[in-house]
């Protein structure tokens, strides 16, 4: 078996006494979508600092395309960073032509299906959302193996960023191994597999599904008065969310919200359902927060 | 307002740099400049050549303050003294009236001189070399340069270097198969050209404009001239290291070229400042570039008389330089592990330059 395309082992990060990333393994094979997900602070951002050989782990070790991130090992790897990375200063084509000197490679400009939309207009006067496309053909011209994006779709409206997940697809389908953080469940859910984080933890990897389990919600009838459900539910510190106007209360038997609900004066019925990505990583995360050993515990922020 | 007053003065409180550009900057220069500032020269140093040297040498008076005598050297050898910068007035005695060949380069001193030759009842004739008219715009033009060249290298290079660390462009060149010197030198080499370039439009233009004239060699120009401009920019690259964004990086730019400015002797002769603030002008780097732009455009010394410059320069350019490089390198290149490594392949730089 070949090895992977990304691999980090055991991978600790430590900035003084504050712990980013707690021993993480994970891997990126060629040809899947692997999400990374987890709240604020989790420590996605700096494990994928420590792939791409920004930062070195404190402990562990990282691989990429089974050798330690190198200079060579950059050659093969496209990388789109949450603010970018493109030179605001300079034209579409200026970007792309700077890009493919840095790769040694020739015809991006002539290729791009971006620049001619930008025009001769400086990228700092461009639209987000074409940025983002721009900063897509800028890590893809020189066909890496290996795409790594952070946050790619962030700010970007829903056919943008339907546009940039077929240009994801399109290349796990020739190959590329592809690592993708997100605050979207939509989005967590088209990677092929998944890796949470919380606290600088992995708490969880896999399918949506084979993370989700038999985890359950219990979902509050539509036809109560839902805002009254929400606030009562809400005040007894129950986890709590609202899609529309479906007030769902996640890893708890509806029998106990049904009693909720009824102490706090609203009579409706209550019914179990299949818990989805957002409330297991709800769940994950107050465990994180209130259970007795948080794993990394400090008050103090770092890049993450 | 007053939530607004209390938000800004915490803001303040936090804010190092300014707080101590406010409050500590101001005492430094007051104290540093009370003593530097000052255009009187009470010590000019003299030689005195020609057959009646001791003689001569003994009735001399402040403010020529003799270093040398010898009476076997002729006018030639006086002259050659004057333009190797051994001293600011050489008087050639003989039988009549004694000549002081006063370096006109030396402005301050110069004017001292003549102004003190003229009340010597006629026994001290004065001839002013290199700048025969004191025309102050000689002497400031070649320290112009110097100052031109200071501006570009700290001011205009930190704020390029960091304005790539604001923008998240330097992350992602990081991520890019560069070397670390290709991005370094990369980044420098255009100002480096910018900053020659206005080096010599400024020297043609302030000869052109003022009748500056560049009687020496322009091979020494260049060479102290790069080796001036290696440590300027070295300066740049180290406070765009230090700075988080352009305002810190202008802040700490313009307090290291304000007492380049003041101290270096463009302004103020070194001569006549306190031997306590003194110092200080040695230690930068535009003291000895104006020696080696003063010496090469308007006294044609050579470069037997201008290594000691020379030579400081080129300590400071590496010395500025290395450091810079290797500051800057380690925004490039992860730094050492936080804790020790348990296994070879965990200490594999990102840089990937070996």
């Amino acid at each position: 078996m070949s090895e992977p395309l990304a691999h980090a082992d055991g991978v600790t990060r430590r900035f003084g006494d504050f712990t980013a990333v707690d021993d993480v393994t994970m891997t990126v094979e060629a040809g899947e979508i692997v999400g990374l997900l987890g709240a604020n602070g989790a420590g996605k951002t700096t494990l994928i600092r420590m792939l791409l050989g920004l930062v070195l782990p404190s402990e562990g070790t990282i691989r990429l395309f089974g050798r330690p991130p190198s200079r060579e090992t950059r050659v093969r790897l496209g990388y789109v960073p949450q603010g970018l990375g493109l030179y605001t200063d300079l034209t579409a084509v200026e970007n792309l032509d700077f890009v493919a000197h840095a790769f040694a490679h020739n015809g991006l400009p002539e290729t791009s299906k971006v620049a001619p939309e930008a025009g001769g207009r400086l990228v700092g006067d461009i639209g987000l959302g074409l940025q983002r496309r721009l900063a897509f053909e800028a890590a893809l011209g020189h066909e890496p193996g290996l795409l790594i994006l952070d946050e790619p779709t962030s700010g970007v409206d829903p056919l943008s960023r339907t546009r940039l997940w077929d240009t994801i697809h399109v290349q796990a389908e020739r190959g590329v191994g592809v690592l993708v953080t997100t605050h979207y469940m939509q989005e967590a859910q088209q990677c092929d597999r998944l890796v949470l984080m919380s606290r600088g933890r992995r708490v969880a990897a896999g399918s949506d599904a084979d993370i989700i389990g038999s985890t359950t919600a219990a979902e509050v009838d539509p036809a109560a008065d839902w805002s009254r459900a929400f606030a009562v539910l809400d005040a007894a510190g129950l986890p709590v969310t609202l899609a529309g106007r479906r007030v769902r209360v996640a890893d708890t038997p509806p029998e106990r919200v049904r009693d909720v609900l009824a102490a706090g004066g609203v009579e409706a019925g209550v019914r179990s359902v299949p818990a989805t990505l957002e409330e297991k990583m709800i769940i994950i995360e107050r465990a994180a927060t209130s259970g007795p050993s948080a794993p990394v515990a400090s008050t103090r922020t770092a890049s993450t | 307002m007053w939530a607004m007053i209390v938000k800004e003065f915490l803001e303040l409180r936090r804010d190092r740099r300014t707080m101590a550009m406010i409050i500590v900057l101001p005492l430094v220069l007051l104290v540093v400049f009370g003593y530097a500032a000052s255009f009187n020269v009470n010590d000019i140093s003299t030689r005195v050549v020609g057959p009646r040297a001791d003689q001569v040498a003994a009735e001399l008076r402040g403010p020529f303050d003799v270093e040398g005598v010898d009476p076997a050297a002729d006018e030639a050898a006086a002259r050659d003294m004057l333009r190797d910068g051994d001293a600011d007035v050489v008087v050639v005695t003989g039988t009549g009236p004694s000549t002081a060949l006063v370096d006109g380069s030396q402005l301050f001193s110069a004017q001292t001189a003549v102004a003190a030759a003229a009340k010597s009842d006629g026994r001290l004739r004065p001839d002013v070399l290199y700048n025969p008219d004191l025309k102050t715009s000689w002497v400031m033009v070649p320290a112009l340069i110097g100052m031109i060249l200071t501006f570009i290298g700290t001011i205009i290079t930190s704020i390029g270097l960091v304005r790539e660390r604001q923008a998240g462009t330097l992350e992602q060149l990081a991520v890019m198969p560069f070397r670390p010197s290709d991005v370094i030198v990369g980044k420098i080499a255009p100002y480096f050209v910018l900053a020659a370039v206005d080096m010599v439009i400024v020297a043609v233009v302030g000869s052109l404009l003022f009748d500056v004239p560049f009687i020496g060699s322009p091979l020494i120009f260049v060479v102290g001239g790069a080796l001036f401009l290696f440590t300027v920019l070295g300066i740049g690259v180290l406070i765009s290291t230090v700075s988080q964004n352009q305002g810190q990086a202008t802040q700490l730019a313009l307090m290291t070229m304000l007492p380049q400015i003041l101290l270096s002797g463009m302004i103020f002769p070194l001569e006549s400042m306190a031997a306590g603030v003194r110092w200080i002008g040695y230690l930068l780097p535009l003291t000895y570039f104006i020696q080696i732009a003063n010496g090469t455009m308007l006294r044609a010394a050579p470069i037997s008389a201008q290594w000691i410059p020379l030579v400081v320069l080129a300590g400071m350019a590496t010395l500025v330089f290395t450091a810079a490089v290797l500051r800057f390198r380690r925004d490039l290149a992860p730094r050492r592990r936080a804790t020790p490594p348990s296994g070879p392949e965990r200490t594999a730089p990102l840089a990937g330059a070996r």
